[in-house]
């Protein structure tokens, strides 16, 4: 096993991870700081209670997913360690040969897919990045965009070496090339595994957000679906369930919500479905001093805004999390010391923790697992150690110190103690004339400032109408409009039970939702009553019933190639709402 | 006129011995009495490498001296976060609250002075360009960003220019550096090319320790810079 910094200095000598990654994670997080301040400012705040809540009694809760689960005919397992998951999946899997997987952390947790295959099974991974991922061999960099290191260059490379004769390496060819073949897998595949972003206890529904489709395709599979998931994964209500989506895609991605926010209830006629909790080592988390971080929902935004994990790229954690979360976590669940160098990946700036929207104090974490490591033996060379000691006595006596900081300075500063640049005059009054300061370079965009400003922008005055607010963020997301519907060909058509203003988000539920009339659609059109429409997520809560549900948040999309944003991969372009004007 | 204790920070004493001098001259100039405190160290180097023994014996021996006063102004944003956030739970029981009280006596140096009654009476003026560098720890661990920034405002004559991407970590972080140098030379070079690219020749920051490792690097490629303490750019406005 390589140490983290073995495998970072060779990353960075390599592979040059900051080229790729800071370009883009600078804009991500510019993006989401932007979208967070349009959701409730209460938003972070509930998302935190709700974890926090779920934390505090997970058997509990367990035990309502379980009634729930039995109510609706959805199987309901344990696994201790990632061997009994994989066995339990084995076991639930049968006789299917042809299984197409969705993204899933604890998936990778596990070495799901490698069990798999390692069993005879053709195993597809399905979202577009980790397809990509997985034909380079080193398993995802991030949690939500596991090839954000690869360039369109190489993902290109990575492609033609599976087979694929792509011309350029447009992003758009790209991702519908990876769409062609995960969609003809779909066509005849045994089974599909997903994984989930929280299980409802109230109500025993399943949420789980995707921007692709895959999810949608996998989750309807006609005859087994199965979802692998942490045993924290649990909130008590649906209320807990969408305060958690209003600040998770803007974490994420600075979405406002993902294309698809399923509620998965009832298994369909002929389908069944099962979800797997992992426990491994969550239940002892929980009960410990560090169980804040079985908050964690897994947006990413700590490695989004991490300069270590910029720097050194995702795969220089050798482990399935990576950044801040990875860090903290990963040497929780592996008490073998494997990872008990993690935590000393980082500057302790703090940027982790400031970003977090559930409020896990992350690099106080970092912290004390550092400490912990030493007390364990795991980090810490003997030589380390001693050396401390020999600075502790030092640093207890004054005068000893100041000998120690005397010599500290000749050897540090040498002669040229004081480096000044040419041209500063003697007298202190005098500066070195600036130049001018480089405005227009790219990378000079100023950051918002902290507070925000008190003008704000004339495209962010919200209209205070519901309705207008609808359009205009609908239309953002490139959803089309209608007063009137007119029919076309190939047109699902569905009402809506509500929506939702400030995302410019549609909630289908029961048949309105099922997935694959909507995916085989030339053009959804929904529509929508005025009078449902209501501000943010979290006012859904009245309308979401006790059945299978899903909110439609523009067209599917994916941006796993450099964040460049392709529209329509599994599923139609075009959704069109029809939202008839009121006269006033 | 109050009578403050002044802790020049271990690094600070080795690195640059003058800066202690630069916050004295501004404090007196307040009308404040100042007793220094030097050769001490608050622990933080071993604490943030895990060894919590050794921070803890080496924080006590601090705390002790720091007790004979009311008043203890810090020349780092660094080590005040690491005293008043951390030092109180290295110690167990009332052992805990006598240092949490004493801890609570440590006043970062920019927060103590712009919150002086004496303030006005400053006569701050220098004229030309500085950028300032945003430490981490007066950012995220003291929330003192604005403060530095308002009292660098006092300063007649004086343009205060911000960096492009002001929230990135410089890549110091003590420990994280010497263990981790190829990762904090990447950040390190993306704050240099912000320096740059601002225009200043003159970076000044509440916090030495970013600054020493920005001067080194600087010294590497060549890159025109001077580095100031906050303190030291007040000495110099005094006249």
């Amino acid at each position: 096993m390589t140490t983290y910094h073995e495998r970072a200095a060779r990353e960075i000598a390599t592979e040059h991870p900051s080229r790729t990654v800071t370009p883009i994670m600078r804009k991500l997080v510019d993006d989401s700081r932007a979208m967070l301040r349009r959701s409730p400012a209460d938003a972070k705040t509930r998302a935190a209670a709700a974890r926090a809540d779920a934390i505090g009694r997970l058997e509990e809760l367990h035990a309502q997913v379980r009634a729930n689960f039995e109510r609706r005919g959805i199987g309901y397992h344990r696994a201790e360690t990632p061997g009994d998951a994989v066995r339990i999946i084995r076991g639930l899997l049968g006789d299917a040969k042809r299984v197409a997987k969705s993204k899933s952390m604890v998936g990778e947790e596990v070495g799901l897919t490698h069990a798999l295959r390692d069993a005879g099974i053709d195993l597809l991974e399905t979202d577009i990045g980790e397809y990509i991922v997985d034909i380079e061999g080193r398993g995802p960099s991030h949690i939500t965009a596991p090839a954000v290191h690869l360039n369109r260059t190489r993902i290109r490379e990575l492609l033609a070496r599976g087979g694929a004769d792509i011309p350029d390496d447009d992003p758009v060819r790209l991702s519908r090339y990876v769409r062609d073949v995960v969609g003809a897998f779909f066509e005849d595949c045994d089974a599909g595994i997903t994984g989930a972003n929280a299980v409802v206890a109230r109500s025993g529904r399943l949420m789980v957000i995707e921007n692709e489709g895959n999810v949608s395709l996998g989750a309807s599979h006609p005859k087994l679906h199965i979802v692998i998931t942490g045993l924290e994964k649990v909130v008590a209500d649906e209320a807990g369930a969408l305060a958690i989506l209003e600040v998770l895609a803007p974490s994420a991605t600075a979405q406002p919500l993902t294309s698809f926010s399923h509620f998965l209830a009832d298994p369909a006629p002929g389908q069944q479905r099962h979800v797997v909790f992992v426990d491994n080592g969550r239940s002892a988390i929980a009960a410990g001093k560090y169980h804040d971080v079985l908050r964690c929902i897994r947006c990413g935004a700590c490695m989004n805004a991490c300069p270590v994990y910029r720097a050194a790229g995702g795969l220089s954690y050798g482990a399935p999390y990576m950044g801040p979360i990875g860090a903290v976590i990963a040497p929780l669940l592996w008490k073998d010391g494997r990872y008990a160098d993690l935590p000393l990946a980082s500057s302790l700036c703090g940027r982790c923790t400031e970003v977090c929207p559930v409020g896990i104090p992350l690099h106080r974490m970092l912290l004390d697992l550092r400490a912990d490591a030493v007390a364990a033996g795991q980090t810490g060379s003997r030589v380390e150690r001693l050396a401390w000691q020999a600075w502790s006595l030092t640093f207890e006596g004054a005068m000893r110190a100041r000998a120690a900081s005397a010599l500290g300075r000749i050897g540090l500063n040498g002669g040229g103690r004081f480096v000044r640049a040419q041209g500063t005059a003697n007298d202190p009054r005098v500066l070195p004339r600036a130049g001018a300061p480089e405005r227009d370079a790219a990378n000079l965009v100023a950051e918002p400032p902290r507070q925000p400003a008190a003008v704000i922008a004339p495209e962010e005055i919200e209209p205070a109408d519901l309705a207008e607010l609808f359009r205009m963020r609908a239309a953002a997301l490139g959803v089309t409009l209608l007063d009137a519907y007119e029919a076309r060909e190939g047109d699902r058509v569905v009402h809506a039970t509500a929506a939702i203003a400030a995302t410019g988000s549609v909630l289908l539920l029961g048949e309105a939702a099922a997935r694959r009339p909507l995916l085989g659609a030339q053009r959804v059109v929904v529509h929508l009553d005025p009078a449902t429409i209501v501000r943010y997520p979290s006012g859904l809560a009245e309308y979401l019933g006790d059945v299978d549900a899903l909110i439609l948040t523009g067209a599917s999309r994916t941006a796993d190639i450099e964040k460049q944003i392709v529209r329509g991969i599994h599923g139609s372009e075009e959704l069109a709402v029809v939202l008839p004007r009121v006269a006033p | 006129m109050a009578r403050v204790a002044l802790f020049d920070p271990c690094y600070l004493g080795a690195l640059r011995p003058t800066d202690a001098f630069h916050a004295k001259r501004v404090l007196e100039a307040l009308g404040d009495e100042v007793t220094l405190i030097d050769g001490r160290c608050c622990g933080q180097p071993a604490y943030n490498s895990g060894f919590r023994g050794e921070a803890k014996r080496v924080s006590l021996s601090l705390l002790r001296e720091a007790r004979h006063h009311d008043v203890v102004v810090t020349a780092s944003g660094s080590c005040t976060s690491m005293v008043t956030h951390f030092v109180p739970g290295l110690f167990e029981g009332t052992k805990r609250e006598g240092a949490a009280r004493i801890a609570g006596r440590f006043r970062e140096f920019t927060a103590y002075v712009a919150g002086h009654p004496n303030l006005d009476r400053l006569a701050l003026m220098l004229e030309g360009t500085v950028v300032y560098h945003d430490s981490c720890h007066m950012r995220n661990e003291l929330g003192g960003t604005d403060t530095v920034l308002g009292l660098l405002a006092k300063v007649e004559l004086l343009e205060v220019r911000r960096l492009a991407h002001e929230a990135e970590c410089c890549g110091f972080g003590g420990a994280f550096t010497v263990k981790l140098p190829e990762v904090a030379a990447v950040m390190m070079t993306a704050k240099l090319d912000d320096i740059a690219a601002s225009g200043a020749k003159v970076v000044v920051s509440a916090d030495f320790s970013c600054l020493a490792h920005l001067e080194s690097g600087a010294r590497g490629t060549g890159q025109r810079m001077e580095t100031w303490t906050v303190a030291e750019l007040l000495a110099r406005a005094l006249g």
